[in-house]
């Protein structure tokens, strides 16, 4: 079985926006992705969470498009659609049946060319409110809910732009005003920091006209300011541990490693270590940790792909009743040192390799997900036939080119250890710290 | 033309492309097992479910969870493969196994290419045919049922989902538990238990094996025939005699509720409520079903639905709110469900009551009806883009006994629903006289306007929160 080679054509218009096209009729449904280049990356201190609730902004209307009618108009086409923030990028995208194409990219242009005519206080409070209550339900009122943050902390220096969380702090997000929402979306906003694919059963020729009708006039901003310099040693430099105690029944440990960029060969070879340490119930970590020594109740390891100087590996394990946490943690770094020192054998490759397969063409199966991937490789690494080449170079991966990523990464001096701890003594009343909004 | 001109003009649809849900073929093997086959061209990965018609509703009750615990236990271990070789073995097919049970099925699955096929089912076949439950395996297992049941305690929003079941049902009915089962039970589950309920579960004559994707070239019937045509005998040899009568029926789902109730779980400190509003909803046989479904899009399915509107967009109290009806082979809950800031919990309910009175009470509107009913058919074809999506709704057909032409038909029919269809389905389906109000939150801080608010009566429940624990079910009973 091979994967299906994804043709597409790759072409910026006149103000700047990278296109790229894909077709595919398989199915009467068509993918359409728009990637901005800007991410929590691009926020400066007191200014956190600005991406995050700007892209909530972005479905609030646009001069001809009115509060929530964005969402109203693709779900009465019969369509899906959604936003994402992260460090590197913002995301938004569409899948349509094949007929609302043009829908969908009207849409899109609407918004990046007259997003301000619908901007007002009004929505800018409502938005941040529901963020607000967004943060409360995915991280505040969640066991373990900050653990990703506090790995940005301890791996990225404070003055580095992953250091600090995408949804924000709560002190950000009371202070945005709508013209720090405005100057956001006059410098990032712009035809010439995207990137817009549509992927599946569309007439590119069609495609293509009406994009340039429809985004062809929007005007670039030829001063977008480049990020400062986000170059980071590859290690850490010393192990950094925090014992956190939290409203948790069992304890567990997080770990957190600087890794190569993505892009890098070296992060396919940690992908590849992954899925051997911790990809199911064959894995290495599952059948020490859960199935033979029953110390951990669940266990995870993966690798967070980033372009800005390093790339975040990282793992958990949650600690069976009445055992030691440092029997966990000694057991879970002892595998990761393992995969730096002797190879891989030949079967858990092989299977690591045959799940990957698998994997790539379950998800390139769908239109939007080849969408987003090669809008993410264009933004990201300017090569967005990497699509094609991807599988291959997992494919590729060697015993030897794994123990090497292994043996750089896993180090203890390239390590943070979170461990969250049961709260001692009784439950914390009083400590009420969220005003009445 | 400038701009301006161009985007002031909003385009309109071009002629939609014929879409039908993809037909499949049914082949009866010797066995009773039944084959249902579509071809979804140009998919080369392939998706393959053997469903039993049984589930964790049909248990007895004193073995609450023993039939998710016996549907993941067979992945410990077979005759021909002992421990993790089965797994070894599909992983080198490029393929996961899973094995799990829902209220209605238990059922095992894999993806993978379609030239692997065949030894996937022989793998489907050893998993489901000769489990061996190794003592050991089944107790680690176990405690990590218990452990998770720990951990469910302290997250409030699966709390407060089973805290709902457990006040909307009767405690005869099995929705009033976890179908995974609660500490009580899963404590004492056994590996004769399991290999017990594997053995009742295992007839063919209640069974379909569900396989789409691009099917050129391969005789599936004769493939599954070949793989799995020994099905009947596992269970016959295993038990000594023929496997029990087909199960079917819909099980117990009484409601605990005769009027306006509040129950709040305490949470001292919590930043948010989660909230669940709501009673014993319907089973997917009900005769109105796609205007109940057009209803509920309308009133929070859809993401600028009544309650996202009011909640959200408007007044900002929550990052999101849904509601609608689990159905199930018996009555499964309907419900509103949201997770609201601590200060807003009061007037957040009180919205949401709002709403579904108006549901009841008024028709909706002519432009609510068209984009509920246009997002359904439209999104149709979306739905079904990949085998994986196609071979799950064919499944849900033979686990609800549902028309073969059931998906076929789904389109035309809520084409069809009005908005008289709509408010006789919210008056008919929708009892604002007996919801119960579900919450875990910060006592302190709501009591008094929950008291207040005059919902129904209170009842504050203070839990003692697992801190540090010991080891659940920890005495050596390896046996």
């Amino acid at each position: 079985m091979t994967a299906p080679t994804v043709r597409f054509t790759d072409e910026r218009l006149a103000n700047g926006l990278r296109l790229i096209i894909a077709e595919d009729h398989l199915a009467p449904v068509v993918a359409v992705c728009i990637w901005y280049a800007v991410g929590s990356k691009n926020e400066v201190p007191g200014k956190t969470g600005f991406a995050h609730l700007f892209e909530h902004v972005m479905f609030q209307g646009s001069r001809h498009v009115a509060k929530t009618e964005h969402m109203g108009l693709v779900q009465a086409a019969g369509g899906t659609l959604n936003g994402t923030t992260w460090l590197d990028r913002t995301n938004y995208f569409e899948t349509m049946p094949s007929h609302q194409l043009e829908l969908a990219l009207w849409l899109e242009a609407d918004r990046m060319a007259t997003l301000l005519d619908a901007l007002n206080q009004e929505n800018l409070d409502n938005q941040r409110d529901v963020v607000k209550n967004e943060k409360r339900s995915s991280y505040d009122n969640r066991p373990y809910g900050q653990w990703f943050h506090k790995l940005q902390e301890h791996l990225f220096p404070p003055e580095h732009p992953y250091h600090h969380p995408t949804i924000g702090s709560m002190e950000d997000l009371d202070a945005a005003s709508l013209e720090d929402v405005a100057s956001f979306f006059r410098t990032y906003y712009a035809p010439n920091n995207a990137v817009l694919a549509i992927v599946g059963d569309a007439d590119p020729g069609q495609a293509r006209a009406w994009v340039e009708r429809y985004f062809g006039e929007i005007a670039p901003n030829p001063k977008i300011p480049p990020l400062g310099n986000m170059s980071l040693l590859p290690t850490l430099g010393g192990e950094s541990r925090e014992v956190i105690e939290d409203r948790v029944p069992l304890p567990r440990h997080y770990f957190g490693f600087r890794a190569p960029c993505f892009g890098d060969p070296r992060l396919d070879a940690l992908e590849v270590a992954a899925q051997i340490l911790a990809g199911g119930k064959g894995s290495r970590l599952y059948r020490r940790l859960v199935r033979e020594e029953r110390i951990a109740q669940d266990v995870a390891f993966f690798a967070l792909g980033l372009v800005g100087g390093a790339s975040i590996a990282a793992g958990q394990a949650t600690v069976r009743p009445g055992v030691d946490p440092d029997v966990v943690e000694r057991a879970f770094e002892e595998e990761l040192e393992r995969m730096g020192r002797e190879p891989v054998t030949d079967d858990e490759l092989a299977r690591a390799r045959a799940l990957i397969e698998t994997y790539e063409l379950e998800a390139l199966q769908r239109v939007d997900e080849r969408a987003d991937r090669l809008a993410m490789l264009a933004t990201l690494l300017d090569d967005p036939d990497l699509i094609n080449r991807q599988l291959a170079r997992y494919l590729a991966v060697t015993p030897a080119d794994i123990r090497a990523v292994a043996a750089e990464v896993f180090r203890p001096d390239n390590r943070v250890v979170l461990t969250y701890l049961p709260e001692t003594g009784p439950a914390t009343q009083g400590e009420h710290e969220e005003p009445a909004a | 033309m400038t701009l301006e001109e161009i985007l002031a003009a909003r385009p309109s649809p071009g002629e939609p492309r014929a879409y039908s849900f993809p037909s499949f073929e049914r082949t009866v093997l010797p066995s009773g097992l039944q084959v249902l086959a579509v071809h979804v061209p140009g998919r080369p990965l392939v998706s393959a479910n053997l469903i039993f018609r049984i589930g964790a509703a049909d248990e007895p009750a004193d073995l609450a969870g023993v039939t998710v615990l016996a549907a993941r236990a067979m992945t410990e271990g077979t005759e021909r493969y002992p421990g993790l070789e089965l797994i070894e073995a599909a992983e080198r097919l490029g393929s996961t196994l899973h094995a799990d049970a829902s209220w209605d099925a238990f059922a095992a699955s894999v993806e993978v290419a379609a030239s692997r096929l065949r030894a996937a089912l022989e793998l489907l076949d050893e998993l489901m045919e000769r489990p061996t439950f190794p003592a050991e395996e089944v107790l680690r297992l176990r405690d990590e049922r218990l452990n998770d049941l720990l951990q469910m305690h302290a997250e409030p929003r699966r709390r407060v989902e089973q805290a709902f079941s457990q006040t909307i049902y009767t405690a005869d009915s099995p929705y009033s538990r976890l179908a995974g089962g609660n500490e009580s039970t899963v404590e004492r589950l056994t590996r004769d238990e399991l290999a017990a309920i594997h053995r009742a579960v295992l007839s063919p004559d209640r069974a379909a094996l569900v396989v789409g994707g691009d099917l050129t070239g391969l005789d599936v019937p004769r493939i599954a025939e070949e793989a799995l045509g020994s099905l009947a005998l596992g269970a016959m040899r295993a038990s000594g005699r023929p496997s029990a009568p087909v199960a079917g029926h819909a099980p117990t789902a009484d409601p605990a509720v005769d009027r306006p109730i509040v129950r709040l779980y305490d949470r001292p400190g919590a930043v948010q409520s989660e909230v669940r509003i709501g009673h014993v909803g319907l089973s997917r046989r009900v005769s109105d079903f796609h205007a109940v479904q057009v209803m509920s899009a309308i009133l929070g399915g859809l993401f600028n639905s009544r309650l996202q509107l009011n909640l959200r967009e408007d007044k900002g109290y929550t990052y999101g709110v849904g509601a609608g009806f689990d159905m199930r082979r018996g009555a499964g809950p309907f419900g509103v469900r949201t997770a609201v800031q601590t200060a807003a919990t009061v007037p957040a309910i009180s919205e949401a009551l709002k709403e579904l009175h108006r549901m009841r009470d008024t028709l909706v509107t002519d432009a609510e009806l068209a984009v509920a009913r246009a997002y359904m058919v439209g999104v149709f074809p979306l739905r079904f883009e990949t085998p994986g999506a196609v071979v799950g709704a064919i499944g849900g057909l033979f686990v609800n006994d549902l028309p073969d032409d059931e998906l076929a038909r789904y389109r035309g029919l809520v084409e069809a629903v009005t908005a008289q269809d709509v408010r006789k389905a919210a008056q008919d389906h929708i009892h604002p006289d007996r919801l119960a109000i579900v919450l875990v939150g910060d006592a302190d801080v709501l009591g008094k306007d929950l008291e207040a608010a005059g919902f129904g009566d209170l009842e504050v429940i203070r839990e003692e929160l697992p801190g540090e624990v010991d080891e659940p079910g920890s005495h050596g009973d390896g046996e």
